[in-house]
C-alpha cells in the first residue's frame, strides 16, 4: 500500500550491511521512513518555491535536509538532470549510470569554457498595453516553430536574432495531376474539346487556388518563349481569362506576374509566326482581358490603370514602333472605356491620321500587307473615338422617347428618325460659332446623300438597343431639367415641347460639355462620313 | 429478542475490550439473575446490539462511509451538492481515526479506495496526509493536528439536513454519526438549498481556529491613509495652484478639461503615455494628480504609530515631481511594461527586486550571492553587453571602469545561503537581502558595502520588505515568525507569531500600521505592527501563499498562491472579494498600479496579467455567479518569451517593470 514497504526496508538494510535485520523493526520502520521522506519533500518544495523554481532540483533536497539539520546528501550537486536506467532484465528496478572515468583523462583534458556572466537586459514588453512586435517578445501568433531555434540563438551569441522559416508549400498528388493536364492541353491541343472543358474548369473549380503561383508563373514563362506561336498565345490568354473568372480564386497578389504577359500580347510587334494568324483576334480579346482587370482590381491597385494606360499611350504615340503595337495601344485604351480615349486618344488624334493617311493609299503604300494593316489601324482609331463621341452624345437626352417606335425596318421611317437626330445636333451646334456650323451643315448634306440604307439599318438597331438602356438615365436628367428651367411649358403640341426640351436639356447640357460639339466636329474632319455610324460593328470598317 | 443472546454479546463486548475482571462479575450475576431477570427494555437491547456489531473493527469505517458516499450519490439531485460537501470532512476524519486506532492497513487501504472522490478540491491536502502512517505522526504533523482540533463549517438546507440524520439513524451508521457530530458544525439554513457553484464559504475549515479567526476578525482596523502623507501634501499644493490659476481666466480651465480626457480616450487609440509625460505644461498633469488624490482622500486619514523617519526635502521634491507626472490608469489606459531579463543565470536566479524608479534591479541568487545592475549605466554600453562572448571579456576595456572589474554589475558578497528575497528601500540607497543562512542584511549602493547583518531568525528567511517610508522592514522565515525591525537595531522590534507553518510572504500596508503575512498553512494574517497581534486572518486560499499586494488606498489586499489562484480581500470585513482565475502556475509577484486602479500579476508561466480592480472590487456576487465576471476583470496577458517572472513593480509614474530569468529548456 505505502510507497515504502517492508520488503524495501529490507533491502536497503541489506545494501548497508545489516543482515539481521528482523521483521518487526523492518515493519514498524517503513511507515517512519515514508513519513520522514515526505517531510523532506515537503521542505524542499518550500524551497524550490522561493527560489522560484518550478521543477525540484538535487540542491532543493539538500536545503530541505540541512532545515531539518540532517546531512546533506554528497554527491548529487545538480548538474542537470540524473538519468536513470533501467536494470537488464527487470522491468521496474532503476539504476542511476556512473561511469567509470580514467583520472588521467580527466586531467589532461582541456579545461571547460568558463560559463557565461550573468547579464541583464531590457526591452519594451509592452507599450500602453500593446506588444511590440520584437524579438525579445513572445511571438504573438500561436506559430512558433522556430522557439527553439531562437532559445539556441540566443543562448549561443546573446544577439537575439529573428529567424523566418522558409514556407514549404505542399501540393496534393491530385493539384499536380490537375496541373500538368491543363498545362499539357494548352501547350499541345489548345483546340480540342478538351481544352474548353479545362477551361471551364479554371474558371469555377473551388479548389485551385494553391495552383495560383504556378499558373502564373507557367504563363509568364510561356509568353516570354512562345511570341511567335499564335495558337499557344491565344490559349493562354484564355487560361488568364478562365482564371480570372474564377470567384474562388484569390488574384490580386499574382496580378503583378500576370499582367505584363497580358500586355506583352497586347502590344507585341509579332504575334504568330505566320501571315494567316489573326493576331489582331488575339489582341481584340486581350484589351477586353486587360479592360476587365483594371475594372475589377483598380480601386485595390490604384495604380494599375494609370500604369497601364501609360504604356498604351507611349506605344501608340511612338512613330517607330510598328502599326500592330499601334493597334493593340489603341484597342487597349478604347477597352478601357470612352473617358480613356476622350483624355488620351482623341487629342493625338488629328497629327497621327495625318501620319496614318500616306500609309493607307494605294499610290502611296505599295505594300499590300503594310496598308491592311494602316487600314486597320484607322478602323481601331474610327471605332475608338465614335464609341467616345458616341458615349458623349447619348447623354443628350436628343433622342425622342418615342424613338422605339420608330425602329421599323423601313428605310423610309430611318431617313425619318435621322434627320431628326441631325436637327438635333444642328441644334446643339447652333451654338458654336458660325464658320463650325458651316461645316456640319455640309456634313448634313453628305449624310443624307451618301449613307446606304444598310448603314441606315445597323444605326438604327444599335440606336433601338441603346436606346433602352439610357432611357432611364435620360428622362431622370430630363426631369431634373424640367425643374431647374421654369415649368411654364405648354403640353398641347407634343412636338414643340419635346423640341423646345431638348433644346433647353441641350443648353443645360452644353455648359459641361463644351468640348463634344467640338469633337464631334473635328472628328467629322478627320474621318468624314466613316464617324457618322459612331458605332462599333466591325464589320461596317471591313467595307472600306 | 433472546436474553442469553445479549447476554452473550455483553460478554463478547467486555472480552474485546479486555475488562476481565467485569466479565467474571457480569458472568456470575448473570446466572444468579437469570431467573427472576426483568425483562430488558427492547429499546437498549436494540442498542446494544448495533454497539456490537460496530464493534467489529476498523471495517466499519470502509463500510460506513462507503454507505454513506453510495446514499449521496443517489440522493436527490437539488440536495446533492449540499449533501456531497459532508464527504470530505466524513473521510479524512474516518481515515484519522483509522490511523489513530493503529489500524495502518486498514487506513491506506481505506484512503486510496477513496481519495479519487476528493483528488480535485483538495488534491494538496491528499497529498499531505498521505504520508500519515502512524498515531505519532497525527501528532506531530501540523496539518493533521489542526484538521483534529477543529471543525468543518458546512452550510447545509434543513431539508438536506434532515435527509443526512434519517439516513444515518435508519442505517444505524452509528460510527459516521459519531464522527459528524464531533467534526462538522452544520450551519442549517432554511428554504432552498444554495446554488450548485462552488462557494467558497460553503466548506470552511473552523474549530477552535475558526472561531478565533472569526473573533479576530472583529477587531477594529484603521486602514486609512497616514496624516500628512506626499500625495495630501501635493493635493494641497495642487489646490492653491488651481486657486491661482482661476484669477487667470477660464480658457485654460476648458483647456486642461480637455486634456484630462485624452488620456482615457487615447488608451484604445494608443495616445501614448509618453505624450502625457512630455505634456510638462503642469495644468494638465496637475489636474490629473489632482483628481486621482480626490479620490485617495476619500479614505479616512490615521496617524502613524511608528515615530516616522523625516524624508530629506531634495527626496521628498522628486517624489513629488514623480507624483505630479504620473500617468492616470484605468481600464483602457493601461501601462507600459518595461522588462529586464536574466540572462545566463544558470538556474542560479531565486529573487529579483526593482527599485522604485526602475534604475536598479537586483537578482538574488542561489550562490549566495547578490547582483545589482544599475539600468541607467546599462544603457550606456547595451551594445558592448550585447555582443559580449567569452572572447571578447578581455578586449572591452570600457567595461572595467564600471563596477570595479569587468562585470557590469555590482556584487555584494556575504551571505553564506541562497539568497531568497531583496527589497530596496523607497529612495534606492539600501538594499536588504535575506537568505538561507537565516540572516538578513542591509547593503548600501552608494558605498557598495555591507552595513548591518540582522540576526534574528533561526531557519531561513523567506521574505523581507522594507516599509513604504523605509527605515522600518518586516522579515518572514520558516520558523513560523514574521519580524518587524529598524535599521538601526539588530534586534527585532516585533516578533509575529501565530501562523501554523512556514510565513512565506510580507507585506506593509500603505499607512505602515499592519503588515499582511501569507503563509505555507494557507492563510493570510494581518498584524498590528505597534502591539504585534494578529488582527485578522484571511482564510480562503487552497495551496500556499507566495505573494502579497496592498492597494494604495489600504483598502484592500491582493494574494496570490501557488496553484495561480489571486485573491482579493477587504481588510475591514476581512472576506475574499473575489478570485481572480487565470495563471496556471505560481503567482510570483503582484502589484498595485500607484492609484490603484490596476492589479498586476507575475506568474510561473510566463505572463504578466493586468486586471481591472474597480471592477473586481465592485462586482456584485450575482455578476460574478454568472461567470463571465472573471474575464471582465481581466484586461490584458502579457506572454513573456519562455521567461518566469519574479518581480513586478510600479514606479512612481506609473511604468510597470518586471523581471525575470530566461528558461533555457522548455
Amino acid at each position: 500500500m505505502s510507497i515504502v514497504g517492508k520488503e524495501r526496508i529490507e533491502v536497503i538494510a541489506q545494501s548497508i550491511g545489516i543482515t539481521n535485520l528482523s521483521p518487526d523493526v523492518a515493519l514498524s520502520l517503513a511507515p517512519d521512513v515514508e513519513y520522514r521522506l515526505r517531510d523532506i519533500m515537503q521542505e524542499s518544495i518550500k524551497c524550490m518555491r522561493h527560489s522560484r523554481r518550478t521543477t525540484l532540483t538535487a540542491d532543493d533536497v539538500d536545503s530541505a535536509l540541512s532545515l531539518r539539520n540532517v546531512e546533506p546528501i554528497y554527491g548529487f550537486a545538480s548538474g542537470g538532470p540524473l538519468r536513470f536506467k533501467r536494470a537488464l532484465g527487470h522491468r521496474d528496478l532503476f539504476y542511476i549510470e556512473d561511469k567509470d572515468l580514467d583520472l588521467k583523462d580527466v586531467i589532461e583534458a582541456p579545461l571547460p569554457k568558463a560559463p557565461l556572466d550573468t547579464a541583464v537586459t531590457c526591452h519594451w514588453l509592452a507599450i500602453e498595453g500593446v506588444q511590440p512586435a520584437i524579438p525579445e517578445n513572445a511571438p504573438v501568433d500561436v506559430i512558433s516553430v522556430p522557439a527553439e531555434a531562437k532559445k539556441n540563438e540566443q543562448k549561443d551569441d546573446n544577439l537575439p536574432v529573428d529567424i523566418k522559416l522558409p514556407v514549404k508549400h505542399v501540393l496534393s498528388r491530385e493539384l499536380q495531376l490537375y496541373f500538368d493536364k491543363v498545362t499539357e492541353l494548352t501547350l499541345t491541343q489548345s483546340e480540342s474539346v478538351l481544352f474548353k472543358e479545362a477551361l471551364v474548369s479554371l474558371a469555377t473549380d473551388s479548389g485551385l487556388h494553391p495552383l495560383v503561383p504556378y499558373f502564373t508563373c507557367f504563363i509568364a514563362d510561356e509568353v516570354s518563349h512562345g511570341l511567335s506561336n499564335f495558337s499557344l498565345l491565344f490559349a493562354l490568354m484564355r487560361v488568364v481569362k478562365s482564371i480570372l473568372q474564377n470567384p474562388h480564386i484569390h488574384i490580386e497578389p499574382y496580378l503583378h506576374q500576370l499582367m505584363p504577359s497580358v500586355v506583352t500580347c497586347l502590344v507585341a510587334k509579332r504575334l504568330g509566326s505566320r501571315l494567316a494568324d489573326n493576331h489582331w483576334e488575339l489582341r481584340d480579346f486581350t484589351a477586353n482581358l486587360v479592360a476587365s482587370i483594371c475594372k475589377r482590381f483598380g480601386h485595390v491597385y490604384s495604380n494599375l490603370q494609370s500604369r497601364l494606360t501609360k504604356t498604351l499611350v507611349n506605344a501608340f504615340l511612338d512613330p517607330k514602333k510598328a502599326l500592330t503595337q499601334h493597334y493593340g495601344a489603341i484597342q487597349g485604351l478604347a477597352a478601357l472605356g470612352p473617358n480613356v480615349v476622350r483624355l488620351l486618344l482623341l487629342p493625338n488624334l488629328e497629327p497621327y491620321i495625318r501620319l496614318l493617311e500616306p500609309e493607307m493609299l494605294l499610290e502611296k503604300q505599295r505594300n499590300e500587307v503594310k496598308r491592311h494593316e494602316a487600314w486597320r489601324v484607322y478602323g481601331s482609331l474610327l471605332r475608338a473615338a465614335g464609341q467616345c463621341i458616341y458615349d458623349r452624345l447619348k447623354i443628350f437626352p436628343t433622342f425622342p422617347s418615342s424613338l422605339p417606335h420608330a425602329v421599323l425596318k423601313t428605310n423610309a421611317r430611318v431617313l425619318m428618325s435621322s434627320p431628326y437626330k441631325r436637327k438635333a445636333s444642328l441644334e446643339q451646334l447652333e451654338e458654336q460659332p458660325p464658320l463650325k456650323k458651316t461645316n456640319t451643315d455640309g456634313e448634313v448634306g453628305v449624310v443624307l446623300t451618301n449613307s446606304s440604307p444598310s448603314h441606315k439599318q445597323g444605326e438604327a438597331g444599335t440606336q433601338a438597343s441603346s436606346v433602352d438602356s439610357i432611357i432611364g438615365s435620360s428622362s431622370a436628367s430630363e426631369q431634373m431639367k424640367n425643374d431647374t428651367i421654369s415649368n411654364a411649358v405648354v403640353r398641347s403640341n407634343k412636338v414643340d415641347t419635346r423640341s423646345w426640351k431638348t433644346s433647353a436639356a441641350l443648353a443645360q447640357v452644353w455648359k459641361d460639355e463644351l468640348n463634344s460639339g467640338r469633337i464631334l466636329v473635328s472628328l467629322f474632319e478627320l474621318f468624314g462620313e466613316d464617324i457618322l455610324p459612331f458605332i462599333q460593328a466591325p464589320e461596317l470598317y471591313m467595307f472600306l | 429478542m433472546e436474553e442469553d443472546e445479549i447476554a452473550g454479546y455483553v460478554t463478547a463486548y467486555l472480552k474485546k475490550k479486555g475488562f476481565t475482571q467485569t466479565e467474571k462479575i457480569f458472568q456470575e450475576e448473570f446466572q444468579t439473575n437469570k431467573t427472576n431477570s426483568s425483562p430488558l427494555e427492547p429499546d437498549i437491547a436494540k442498542h446494544i446490539l448495533s454497539f456490537s456489531q460496530l464493534e467489529s473493527g476498523p471495517a466499519r469505517f470502509h463500510d460506513g462511509y462507503s454507505r454513506l458516499r453510495s446514499w449521496t450519490h443517489c440522493s436527490l439531485d437539488l440536495y446533492k451538492h449540499e449533501l456531497l460537501r459532508v464527504l470530505y470532512p466524513v473521510f479524512i476524519h474516518c481515515f484519522m481515526d483509522l490511523v489513530a486506532k493503529g489500524h495502518v492497513q486498514e487506513a491506506r487501504h481505506f484512503f486510496n479506495t477513496f481519495r479519487e472522490d476528493h483528488e480535485m478540491m483538495h488534491l494538496r491536502d491528499l497529498q499531505k496526509l498521505e504520508g500519515v502512517l502512524s498515531p505519532t505522526h497525527l501528532e506531530e504533523m501540523e496539518f493533521a493536528h489542526s484538521l483534529r482540533q477543529s471543525k468543518f463549517n458546512i452550510k447545509i438546507c434543513e431539508y438536506s439536513y434532515e435527509l443526512l440524520l434519517q439516513h444515518l439513524h435508519s442505517t444505524q451508521s452509528t460510527t459516521i454519526l459519531g464522527i459528524i457530530n464531533e467534526h462538522i458544525n452544520f450551519q442549517v439554513t432554511p428554504g432552498q438549498p444554495s446554488s450548485i457553484v462552488d462557494d467558497p464559504e460553503a466548506v470552511t475549515l473552523s474549530g477552535s481556529s475558526q472561531d478565533a479567526a472569526n473573533q479576530i476578525n472583529q477587531k477594529e482596523i484603521h486602514w486609512g491613509l497616514l496624516e500628512d502623507s506626499l500625495e495630501e501634501r501635493l493635493e494641497k499644493a495642487s489646490s492653491l495652484l488651481s486657486d491661482s490659476e482661476k484669477g487667470e481666466g477660464e480658457a485654460k480651465e476648458g483647456e486642461t478639461e480637455e486634456n484630462k480626457k485624452r488620456p482615457v480616450e487615447g488608451g484604445k487609440q494608443g495616445a501614448s503615455i509618453k505624450k502625457v509625460k512630455k505634456d510638462k505644461g503642469g495644468s494638465a498633469t496637475g489636474k490629473n494628480t489632482k483628481a486621482e488624490v480626490n479620490t485617495v482622500s476619500a479614505a479616512p486619514r490615521v496617524k502613524p504609530e511608528l515615530p516616522m523617519p523625516i524624508i530629506p526635502t531634495e527626496v521628498e521634491q522628486s517624489i513629488l515631481e514623480d507624483l505630479r507626472n504620473r500617468v492616470q490608469l484605468s481600464s483602457v489606459a493601461l501601462p507600459s511594461v518595461s522588462f529586464y531579463t536574466f540572462l545566463n543565470t544558470h538556474n542560479g536566479l531565486s529573487c529579483s527586486s526593482i527599485s522604485h524608479d526602475g534604475s536598479l534591479v537586483a537578482g538574488g541568487f542561489s550562490d549566495s550571492s547578490l547582483k545589482v545592475w544599475d539600468m541607467a549605466k546599462l544603457g550606456e554600453q547595451t551594445a558592448s553587453s550585447l555582443s559580449q562572448d567569452e572572447n571578447d571579456t578581455s578586449q572591452n576595456p570600457q567595461m572595467g571602469q564600471s563596477g570595479g572589474g569587468k562585470r557590469q554589475y555590482t556584487l555584494f558578497q556575504g551571505h553564506s545561503g541562497p539568497v531568497y528575497a531583496a527589497s530596496f528601500s523607497p529612495v534606492g540607497e539600501f538594499i536588504l537581502s535575506s537568505s538561507a543562512d537565516s540572516t538578513i542584511r542591509l547593503w548600501s549602493t552608494t558605498y557598495n558595502a555591507n552595513l548591518v547583518c540582522y540576526k534574528g531568525h533561526n531557519y531561513p528567511v523567506w521574505d523581507v520588505q522594507f516599509s513604504p517610508v523605509g527605515h522600518y522592514f518586516a522579515s518572514s522565515s520558516h520558523d513560523r515568525t514574521a519580524r518587524i525591525w529598524s535599521m538601526e537595531r539588530i534586534q527585532p522590534l516585533r516578533i509575529m507569531a501565530g501562523h501554523l507553518s512556514d510565513v512565506d510572504c510580507v507585506q506593509w500596508h500603505a499607512n505602515c500600521n499592519y503588515i499582511a503575512t501569507g503563509s505555507s498553512d494557507k492563510t493570510v494574517r494581518l498584524w498590528d505592527v505597534q502591539s504585534g497581534e494578529c488582527v485578522r486572518v484571511f482564510v480562503g486560499h487552497r495551496s500556499m501563499i507566495l505573494s502579497l499586494a496592498m492597494s494604495p488606498d489600504g483598502r484592500y489586499m491582493a494574494s496570490g498562491d501557488e496553484d495561480g489562484t489571486i485573491m482579493m480581500w477587504d481588510l475591514s470585513s476581512g472576506r475574499c472579494l473575489t478570485p481572480l482565475i487565470g495563471h496556471t502556475s505560481c503567482v510570483w509577484s503582484l502589484a498595485f498600479s500607484c492609484e490603484g486602479s490596476v492589479l498586476a500579476s507575475g506568474s510561473a508561466d510566463c505572463s504578466v496579467k493586468l486586471w481591472d480592480v474597480n471592477t473586481s472590487t465592485k462586482v456584485s456576487r450575482a455578476e460574478e455567479k454568472s461567470g463571465n465576471a472573471s474575464r471582465l476583470r481581466s484586461l490584458k496577458t502579457l506572454p513573456t518569451k519562455s521567461t518566469p517572472v519574479y518581480a513586478l513593480r510600479f514606479s512612481r509614474r506609473n511604468l510597470l517593470f518586471a523581471a525575470g530569468a530566461l528558461a533555457k529548456n522548455g
